[in-house]
């Protein structure tokens, strides 16, 4: 049954970031979650990608930036640009739910997590770096304006001491770390890829059964770029991702090209999904507001079958080359068994089978092309909203060429 | 070369415009103008954004003269100007007048008119918001043509695209209604119609292009942004820069319309440095900016005016310091800088340590001079202050009293005479005078110190010149030789505190103080010129670097310019210290021999000298496009040519180092002092800046050949050397002529 007062909540800050809230929404709903989806977005994303996330997710709501301003901490901890994540105290802002959690765009689920809404307010998972506090990344909580204003009057007052939503919380909730062991999370919920290294047993050992994962630090997903017949992610200087950090980039970008299909009619999708991979490799570009050219060689209906290879493999000891990767998830449904459970069992609503349906023609929208036209269309329009990449394919030098042409 | 004699018989009174223009006659004989038509195109015709504004309205009055019916001035429709300053008329030129119909009938609102400015050009302007409709065609036609797209949300450059299709729709369509083929040059001015520049390219119309910034977009975004500029001028990755700042799509244009014009040229030396590492051109042609120098018929005028201003600037310092007139108003020297409140752009940063150093100077030196330095910038304030209010109604009370005891007083002593007798000194005034005079002197006790900020500031605390001024303890104590007076406001003659308006207090002033950082042109300090006011300029700024290249010693010529370039910031304040203080030190008779030296340079100032620049940038754009009938002998870069305003006649008027010992020397020596002729050094300098105008010519014969004239600081007596520029043309009419 749907539960129409509790939601899961993100926010999208810019269009990089839609792209992450984006898989999220598709998670979320591929693993059959009864609670209402929701995203906050700012006025930096734009009208394109605002569409495609209405299409995923059942509320996308506009919010203004919050910024802490305090560029002198933001700048001690060499992230100028997590100001703006401050912006997340906003959801408290959403009292048409009871309780919501609350999911950053750079997260990955891997698995239904509703039992999360058993939580009280406020429950998250330790941080890596400082255990006695939560990361921000994931949380529990109640909406309430009053809650609301308390926070934003904090905020003004006592400011943040790592000048991030994160270190508010942590100082508005103080008693999170002493209080009360129920709303300890388990790291499952919460795991931040970036920390694996400095205690590897206990990422072998207990890392399987993660359910969350938390793309920490500056490195995104979307700043890779996927090699679909590869199954390969290459960073943007096209060397290839950290060992134990590959695999979970892949698995974000099969998510996030699960249905881009856009070959496909809507009435046969389903048909391609378990039919057996094209021969024929069709070249999709996908183009990007920060990033250019994060070319994807993709055979397109392939994409659940390739995740499931992975997922068998997860069968194989840890430690070995590309192994850590994808496991299979007690809670999940078996590999083979999850593209009919698409088809029959979670999608039996009605509501959830027209999202997945329209999501084509959405992600088309976002990104990927395959005309010229519409590529070159695109790339217009990333300039008429300020994002022209000027250090990559529209440096003056190339502009340059085009003015020499009719110069001569 | 034959030099004038002097005699007694030259005519004293200045009318130096005639010989600076002849040799614009010269080149009007060889050069013929029929059949070519010039379009000025910019948004601030007709049109006051900024300080292109002033250099376009100045400069058509001679650019009208040269080209008569066939100049117009392009620019935007804007309906309170045009009510204002444009008279509306019907086309004069019959292509013009069916290209106008034609666009008219398409779709357009194009207007035609005069300007009702000096010269009264014609000017086209078209409304730009009226074409809006038809944005995002030509935002695709711009993507196809160039690759730049424009953000929505860029108010000014979706108006560059409009005005940019437009004005190149309208010299298309101009193009196509000649009968003939027609020599069209197009001069077009900043980033914001620069488009049009690029599409008469691209669609390869007949039209010759001149493409002028006054500054780049990104160097005025990085001196902003507290950089160091000058020193990394080679180093910015310039598309990052541009990006990252959010002003990528405007550079594009910018970079895009110098790359593409057949002449690029910008105001002054520096930008073209900048020019050269920003915009990746290197400028075909400096065109520094002129002004329209008034002549007074009367010789000195310039002199009278000073004194006159002075004497009421003194006025209100009596006001403005009662109770604390400790210092002598004749030993006074009035400093001031002005402009936009941009702190350290202006250099009001090194100014105010100059000050401090200054102080410390004359303290030492046991100097009877003060200084008085006014800040006229204007900042956030809530009106004028209680106390410097208070100033003025003291000192008008105090004259007021004087003149009441003065009409008792004369009417005793007139009374007296009446009857036959010396008056009885003891009894002129009595017990009621003396108790009068004695409360209004009352009244002039003062416990505080005087002001130095003639307003309420709003930002008192973070305001930036008041916290140096906090810092380096300038406060205006009876000790201190150096007072500041921070005026933030522009001035205006109706001020009840200061009522004299920009020009009246320029000329009142002994020095302008402009050590800007950032300054691509810096008319401030030419306007002091013109008024016979020296001023501090530094080489990174247009005005300075046009300065030190015509000049051989300019600070005898009250043209003192700052290191700002190859010297560190310490050493820059040293040295303009040390400006201060000799300047400080210079009798009164010395700074009226410095004025007149200024005020003589002001010819050079004057457009018609620089308009002559533009000239030669009109003439190689011809030359280019149209090399079957236009000629232009390129400048072999090698032979530098050295016109230098030589080192004045007469003994400069700062004293040298060595007198700094004895700085007292009187007044009455400097009267003796026979070695300042002021008619002859006119006479002099008025020969060197008579440029005979040797632009080359139309036809192709070979030019003769001319040996280099000796650089820089040649003597007084070889009086015509040509002009030192990159653009100067090998002199071979002043050979011949002389």
């Amino acid at each position: 049954m749907p539960v129409t007062d509790q939601a899961f909540v993100t926010l999208a800050t810019n269009d990089a970031y839609s792209q992450g809230a984006l898989v999220i929404g598709k998670c979320l709903r591929r693993h059959g979650t009864s609670r209402q989806t929701v995203v906050m977005v700012t006025s930096h994303v734009s009208q394109g990608t605002r569409a495609a996330l209405a299409e995923v997710f059942h509320q996308v709501k506009d919010v203004e930036v919050l910024d802490s301003s305090d560029w002198a901490h933001l700048n001690m901890m060499g992230r100028p640009e997590l100001g703006i994540t401050l912006t997340k105290l906003h959801c408290w802002a959403l009292t048409e739910y009871i309780k919501c959690v609350f999911l950053d765009a750079d997260m990955l689920v891997l698995c239904n997590v509703d039992e999360l809404f058993d939580r009280e307010e406020l429950s998250a998972a330790p941080d890596p770096g400082w255990p006695d506090c939560f990361n921000s990344g994931m949380f529990i909580f109640r909406p309430s304006l009053q809650t609301h204003t308390r926070l934003l009057k904090w905020a003004r007052e006592h400011g943040s001491f790592d000048g991030g939503d994160q270190g508010l919380l942590n100082s508005f909730f103080s008693g999170w770390s002493t209080e009360d062991i129920s709303k300890h999370l388990p790291f499952i919920y919460n795991l931040s890829i970036s920390t694996v290294y400095s205690y590897l047993p206990a990422f072998q050992q207990f890392g399987p059964k993660a359910k969350i994962i938390h793309f920490l630090g500056a490195l995104k997903p979307w700043h890779c770029k996927y090699d679909h017949q590869k199954g390969e992610v290459y960073l943007g200087d096209g060397s290839l991702c950290h060992l134990h950090l590959g695999p979970f980039m892949k698995q974000w970008w099969v998510e996030y090209c699960r249905p881009a299909a856009p070959s496909f009619t809507q009435t046969d999708i389903w048909q391609d999904l378990e039919a057996p991979p094209q021969k024929q490799t069709v070249s999709v570009e996908v183009t990007h507001q920060e990033d250019s050219s994060l070319h994807t060689e993709a055979s397109p209906p392939t994409a659940p079958k390739e995740m499931f290879q992975g997922a068998h493999q997860a069968d194989r000891p840890p430690g070995d080359e590309g192994v850590a990767s994808e496991w299979t998830h007690p809670q999940d449904p078996p590999p083979v068994e999850e593209g009919r459970a698409l088809g029959s069992g979670v999608l039996g609503s009605s509501q959830s089978e027209e999202l997945v349906l329209e999501l084509p023609a959405s992600i088309g929208d976002l990104a990927i092309h395959l005309t010229p036209e519409e590529e070159d269309l695109e790339h217009k329009r990333q300039w008429e909203e300020g994002h022209a990449d000027y250090l990559g394919k529209d440096a003056f030098d190339n502009i340059k060429k085009k003015l020499d042409k009719f110069l001569k | 070369m034959v030099s004038l004699p002097f005699s007694a018989s030259m005519p004293l009174a200045r009318s130096l415009s005639v010989t600076s223009l002849s040799g614009l006659e010269d080149w009007d004989e060889e050069f013929d103008l029929e059949g070519a038509v010039l379009f000025e195109i910019a948004w601030e015709v007709a049109n006051k954004v900024g300080g292109i504004y002033t250099v376009i309205q100045t400069k058509a009055r001679l650019t009208s003269e040269e080209w008569g019916e066939n100049y117009f001035l392009v620019g935007p429709y804007m309906e309170n100007n045009v009510r204002t300053q444009v008279e509306l008329i019907e086309p004069t030129n019959p292509a013009l007048s069916r290209t106008i119909d034609k666009m008219n009938s398409s779709g357009c609102k194009v207007y035609f008119g005069r300007w009702l400015i000096e010269g009264s050009p014609y000017v086209v302007l078209i409304d730009v918001a009226f074409t809006a409709w038809s944005l995002d065609r030509w935002k695709s036609e711009l993507w196809e043509s160039f690759s730049v797209g424009v953000p929505w949300f860029d108010r000014e450059a979706n108006d560059a695209v409009l005005f940019g299709f437009l004005t190149a729709w309208l010299l298309g369509e101009f193009a196509a209604q000649c009968e003939e083929p027609p020599h069209i040059l197009a001069h077009f001015h900043e980033w914001l119609a620069g488009l049009g520049l690029m599409l008469c390219r691209q669609r390869r119309l007949p039209v010759a292009t001149i493409f002028t910034t006054h500054a780049t977009l990104l160097g005025r975004y990085l001196c902003a942004g507290n950089v160091d500029f000058y020193n990394n001028l080679s180093n910015f990755n310039v598309d990052k820069e541009a990006g990252d700042r959010q002003i990528y799509h405007r550079y594009c244009l910018e970079r895009a319309a110098a790359h593409c014009a057949h002449v690029f040229t910008t105001v002054s030396q520096i930008t073209a440095v900048e020019a050269e590492h920003l915009l990746k051109r290197k400028p075909d042609v400096v065109t520094p900016n002129g002004l329209n120098v008034k002549k007074f018929s009367a010789m000195h005028e310039f002199q009278n005016l000073h004194a006159h201003s002075k004497s009421r600037i003194q006025e209100f310092i009596r006001g403005h310091f009662y109770g604390h007139l400790d210092f002598n108003l004749d030993k006074c020297v009035f400093l001031f800088i002005a402009g936009r409140y941009e702190f350290s752009n202006k250099g009001a940063d090194l100014f105010l340590e100059a000050l401090s150093r200054l102080n410390y100077l004359l303290r030492v030196n046991h100097s009877d001079v003060t200084v008085i330095a006014f800040f006229i910038m204007p900042a956030r304030t809530n009106n004028f202050n209680v106390e410097t209010l208070k100033g003025q109604a003291v000192r008008k009370q105090l004259w007021d009293t004087a003149q009441t005891v003065k009409e008792k007083f004369g009417k005793k002593l007139y009374e007296s005479l009446l009857v036959g007798q010396l008056p009885d000194v003891s009894k002129m005034l009595d017990k009621e005078d003396f108790t009068m005079m004695k409360r209004a002197i009352f009244a002039t006790q003062r416990q505080c110190q005087p002001p130095i900020c003639t307003h309420n500031m709003l930002e008192d605390s973070s305001d930036p010149i008041l916290n140096c001024l906090r810092r380096i303890g300038l406060f205006n104590g009876s000790s201190d030789r150096v007072k500041v007076i921070f005026h933030p406001e522009f001035l205006s003659s109706t001020s009840p505190l200061l009522p004299m308006d920009y020009e009246e207090f320029v000329r009142g002033c002994h020095l302008g103080v402009f050590p800007s950082y950032y300054e691509p042109w810096g008319y401030t300090p030419a306007e002091c010129t013109v008024m016979g006011i020296p001023s501090v300029s530094t080489n990174l700024s247009g005005f300075g670097c046009f300065m030190e290249e015509h000049i051989a010693d300019p600070s005898a010529y009250g043209i003192y310019i700052v290191d700002r370039r190859y010297r560190s910031v310490d050493e820059s304040c040293n040295q303009l210290t040390s400006f201060l203080f000799q300047f400080c030190q210079q009798s009164r008779r010395q700074r009226i021999i410095q004025r007149n030296r200024t005020e003589r340079l002001s010819d050079l100032l004057d457009w018609r000298y620089l308009g002559r620049y533009y000239v030669s940038a009109r003439h190689m754009a011809l030359a280019k496009t149209f090399p079957d009938t236009y000629f232009y002998e390129p400048q072999d870069p090698t032979s530098k040519q050295g016109f230098c305003y030589p080192r004045p006649a007469s003994v400069p008027p700062s004293p040298a180092l060595s007198r700094h010992s004895s700085p007292h020397h009187s007044e009455a020596e400097d009267e003796d002092d026979e070695r300042y002729d002021e008619d002859l050094e006119a006479e002099k300098d008025r020969l060197n800046i008579r440029q005979p105008f040797s632009l080359p010519y139309r036809n192709k014969n070979a030019l003769p050949c001319v040996s280099p004239v000796p650089n820089g600081n040649s003597t007084p007596s070889s009086a015509t050397s040509p002009p030192s520029s990159i653009t100067s043309p090998p002199s071979s009419v002043s050979s011949e002529k002389n």
